[in-house]
């Protein structure tokens, strides 16, 4: 790590540690947000980013976890240290059925996410009597661990902020690997890493179900700190807005998703107020970012300054 | 001992084109063998059919003895098979180094590590770097493919099929559009490959063909017409009426 870049990440680190003194309530509600997103943008980048796969479905794995969390721990007291995992446990299992789309490419791939996603909306928006239809599950508590509980949404932005910085150098380890290379290989030249021996389709089937793994994870964060989940968290939209804020922020990166999250939910929160038609804007974001700066902010400074994108 | 390539009564149809028609072929280990023959006799849709690109329509690939017809691609390239593409096709989005760490990990079950840096394994990067200094790219080891120039990157495709240490190498015309310098430079690397390792090669180029070659074969309109040491196919009437054209 060059002193440069040492200095920006101990200025961010303090910045982040810092930010609740200087900020109010409504501000670190929206940085959790971003934090949680941007989390799942993650997710969908290690298919986007590095293996050449746009999934439309991860708002599934992060919905059903979300669910999963909030009626175990709503409905059934059961306690957070076991509700939380089974939310993730719950989205994994959905990434090992939804990761058999693998054995399409291209348009069909992204045919069949989309209709994925459709199949787990239409269950929590219709079989109400389990997933509470419209209205969701409300209510759920802070996370509690025996004695060692969030008391404050200031508290979880720490725990949030502490989650994603640990998954972040998981993520990086991951795509330094043997196995993060062959992904960025596959998505080059799926026929040339054939014939060098790889099983790309098994290779592609293990990176999705990870990238299930982190969207569950987001999903979790994001119910105790949302502290309801509706329909609308496994809707089209958000899977599409984790993509393009992997694609603003810059694609094949760490950072990128982060910054897009934040870009994203700041851009909304702020046009929002004093525009009713903010999806349109939102949308004309999306269309700027993708014709003239496809690589996304990450991208575009690393191409500025000289250097190839790389996790 | 069983031949290094067995191909018997191969056959490839595509719609009612009877790409390769009922060819048989058997390459000893060791040898040399390269494929000649006009455009569309078959050659590359041979080699597809060898390697597992392409599944044959009909007929049996043999491999050291083993069938392996019905094989994936991968499957075959773990058994020993090294491939090169008439068009190259390399990585264009990663360094030099990071394609042929690609080829040393491909038949090495450290491809499914997550924990360790690729970079950290130092045996598999030494195979890498000796992979790009035999076809003398080492100097651009750390340069993204996409800016290399041709010639390179027939280079870099070289590599590829070589650094996994392949039994038998399939060589799609490794010389089309190179300089009369690159060509010699190629022709001149794949003649002093070891005799352990099996070649078989398309080429259009007879210097090169038959400099290299134990035996030739050639092939017309997907059949094999002659099979027969160099010297005896270059003054054969009917490959000259074939190959050269009518003269």
């Amino acid at each position: 790590m060059t002193p440069a870049r040492l200095a920006v990440a101990v200025a961010l680190v303090a910045a982040a540690v810092a930010l609740p003194h200087v900020a109010g309530p409504f501000w670190m509600g929206l940085v959790t947000q971003m934090i949680v997103f941007g989390l799942l943008a993650l997710s969908v980048d290690l298919l986007l980013g590095h293996a050449g796969l746009f999934s439309v479905c991860h708002g599934s794995f992060f919905a059903v976890a979300a669910y999963t969390t909030a009626i175990l721990q709503v409905r059934y007291g059961v306690p957070t240290a076991l509700a939380a995992p089974a939310g993730l446990v719950a989205g994994t299992l959905l990434g090992l059925v939804f990761g058999l789309a693998v054995r399409t490419r291209g348009v069909y791939f992204i045919l069949i996410t989309i209709a994925f996603g459709y199949v787990v909306w239409g269950v929590a928006h219709r079989w109400s009597s389990f997933t509470g239809g419209d209205n969701g599950v409300t209510n759920v508590p802070f996370p509690a661990v025996g004695s060692w509980r969030v008391e404050s949404h200031v508290e979880y932005y720490y725990l949030a902020l502490a989650a994603a910085a640990l998954l972040a150098l998981g993520y990086r380890v991951l795509v330094r690997s043997p196995f993060g290379l062959a992904l960025r290989g596959i998505k080059g030249s799926e026929s040339r890493m054939r014939t060098l021996g790889y099983d790309s389709n098994r290779h592609l089937y293990a990176a999705f179900v990870l990238s299930a793994v982190l969207a569950s994870m987001a999903g979790v964060l994001y119910v105790y700190y949302n502290r309801f989940v509706n329909p609308v968290a496994a809707s089209f939209p958000v899977s599409v807005e984790a993509a393009l804020m992997a694609i603003v922020g810059g694609t094949g990166t760490i950072a990128g998703p982060f910054i897009g999250s934040a870009i994203i939910l700041g851009l909304r929160n702020w046009v929002s107020s004093f525009f009713e038609l903010y999806a349109a804007v939102m949308g004309l974001v999306f269309i700027v970012a993708v014709l003239w700066v496809p690589e996304g902010l990450v991208g575009l400074a690393l191409r500025l300054s000289g250097r190839t994108a790389r996790g | 001992m069983s031949a290094a390539v067995e191909v018997a009564e191969l056959v490839k149809e595509f719609g009612g084109l009877r790409a390769v028609d009922g060819v048989s072929l058997r390459v000893p280990s060791g040898e040399r063998r390269v494929l000649i023959g006009p455009n569309g006799a078959g050659k590359t849709t041979l080699f597809h059919c060898v390697t597992g690109t392409l599944a044959p329509s009909a007929g049996r690939v043999t491999f050291f003895g083993r069938d392996v017809t019905r094989l994936p691609e991968h499957r075959r390239t773990a058994l020993g098979m090294g491939r090169t593409f008439q068009i190259s096709n390399v990585i264009a989005d990663l360094t030099c180094l990071e394609n042929v760490t690609l080829a040393a990990l491909g038949t090495d079950p450290r491809k499914w590590m997550v924990q360790r840096p690729v970079t950290a394994l130092v045996d598999v990067r030494r195979a890498a770097q000796a992979s790009l200094e035999l076809v003398g790219l080492a100097p651009q080891a750390g340069e993204t493919v996409r800016r290399l120039s041709y010639g390179e990157q027939r280079q870099l495709e070289l590599a590829l099929a070589l650094t996994a240490r392949p039994r038998a190498l399939f060589l799609d015309e490794p010389c089309a559009g190179l300089s009369p310098s690159e060509r010699a430079r190629i022709a001149r690397l794949i003649g002093g490959l070891p005799r352990t390792l099996t070649v078989l090669m398309i080429e259009h180029d007879m210097d090169v063909a038959l400099g290299l070659a134990d035996r030739v074969t050639v092939l017309h309109r997907g059949r094999v017409i002659l099979d027969g040491p160099p010297a005896e196919v270059q003054s054969d009437p009917q490959v000259r009426e074939v190959y050269f054209g009518h003269v």
